[in-house]
């Protein structure tokens, strides 16, 4: 299958993450266990949200703004069956914390604003001082796709696996409980 | 928008083809060849080439500065000189004016215009100024992946071509099903190329 086949083919894994991540994260007040690393991370939706309903001409959009308790519009959204295509999220792991727009199609990472550091204020321009701001940036995006990933992870095994009924049944409950 | 800005965006590749044994060599040979030359004091349309991520005037990369432990950090350059629709349809008919003018004519014939749209453009492209495009990428060579630093598709297909001609390597965006391909190992792929869209409602 080439790759513009795969992605309209296959659009629907990366929503359903998305819109899984949601959950998960509202299930335990914004904490959300990593097995494979052995500690919680926070993940918290807020603030920025795009659903879509249908495709090509006949698709809808519903863009919702607004604090995490005001998200009640795009909870609607997911109740009539539209899916989550985008989500500003806020990820905190250990002392570090992201914000970013997730793209659910492509899993594009948007609008990071990565954790400030010390060494963002040293301005220094001397070679090493600049190699190790810019390990320094690479090593902030990379803790935070391996973060992402095990999320994805955790997901892919429980939507592959023999429990992923069970967790729909949990899924559907949320999305139709009064907020 | 790039790797030190303070809002990133990115998306991910993965690097397809084996690395040759000599790497480093390989890389600054590549990166030379390919690196970005300047069309300001040119008339060429367009030019695309390597530069500093920390300077786009810096195509000289002093001390390999494209190196940073294992990864590769490079900016891909895009100078093109554009002329607006709206501007080239002007003059061409002011100088349609002027030809009718001076000839004594009513009409032009379809293949002078076609002429004077020609020399129109050229005369406006000469006069144009290069308009710059920067995407920062971050090539992690122990994984074989790539970040390149801008969501917008006709960069990210400038980028895959570019890339194929400087390095002979292929790129493919991670889309999710890719990426938990990847993630889930080949004993799942049969299981994940099973699953159909749920319904959450």
């Amino acid at each position: 299958m080439d790759l513009v086949d795969l992605i309209e083919e296959k659009r629907f894994l990366g929503q359903e993450f998305l819109t899984w991540l949601w959950f998960k994260s509202d299930e335990r007040g914004g904490s959300i266990f990593l097995p494979e690393a052995g500690e919680d991370v926070q993940v918290i939706f807020a603030k920025h949200m795009i659903l879509v309903y249908g495709e090509g001409d006949s698709s809808e959009k519903v863009i919702c703004q607004g604090l995490q308790t005001e998200l009640r519009e795009a909870r609607t959204g997911l109740a009539m069956g539209k899916k989550l295509e985008q989500a500003r999220i806020q990820l905190v792991r250990g002392e570090y914390e992201w914000n970013l727009s997730l793209k659910a199609t492509l899993l594009e990472f948007r609008n990071i604003k990565s954790p400030k550091t010390m060494a963002t204020s040293e301005e220094s321009d001397e070679p090493e001082a600049v190699e190790g701001r810019m390990l320094e940036h690479i090593g902030l995006h990379e803790i935070l796709m391996r973060t992402v990933d095990q999320l994805f992870r955790m997901f892919l095994e429980v939507r592959i696996g023999a429990g992923w009924g069970q967790e729909l049944t949990r899924l559907r409950e949320w999305v139709h409980q009064e907020k | 928008m790039g790797l030190l800005s303070s809002s990133a965006s990115f998306v991910r590749y993965t690097v397809e083809g084996d690395l040759p044994q000599n790497f480093w060599e390989f890389i600054a040979e590549r990166i030379a060849l390919h690196s970005f030359r300047d069309i300001d004091e040119s008339y060429e349309e367009r030019s695309v080439g390597w530069v500093s991520v920390l300077n786009m005037f810096d195509s000289e990369f002093a001390f390999a500065s494209y190196a940073a432990a294992d990864h590769v950090v490079l900016s891909l350059r895009i100078d093109e000189r554009k002329v607006a629709p709206n501007v080239l349809k002007k003059f061409c008919l002011k100088e349609e004016e002027r030809l009718k003018k001076a000839r004594q004519i009513p009409k032009l014939a379809r293949s002078q215009k076609l002429e004077i749209k020609e020399n129109v453009k050229l005369m406006l492209m000469k006069k144009a100024v290069p308009v710059p495009a920067v995407y920062d990428i971050c090539w992690n060579l122990a994984d074989s992946t790539l970040l390149f630093f801008s969501t917008s598709q006709k960069a990210q297909e400038l980028l895959e071509e570019f890339f194929k001609d400087s390095f002979d390597l292929g790129l493919m965006l991670q889309v999710p099903y890719l990426t938990a391909e990847h993630l889930l190992g080949p004993d799942s792929h049969a299981a994940l190329a099973e699953i159909t869209p749920s319904i959450f409602v």
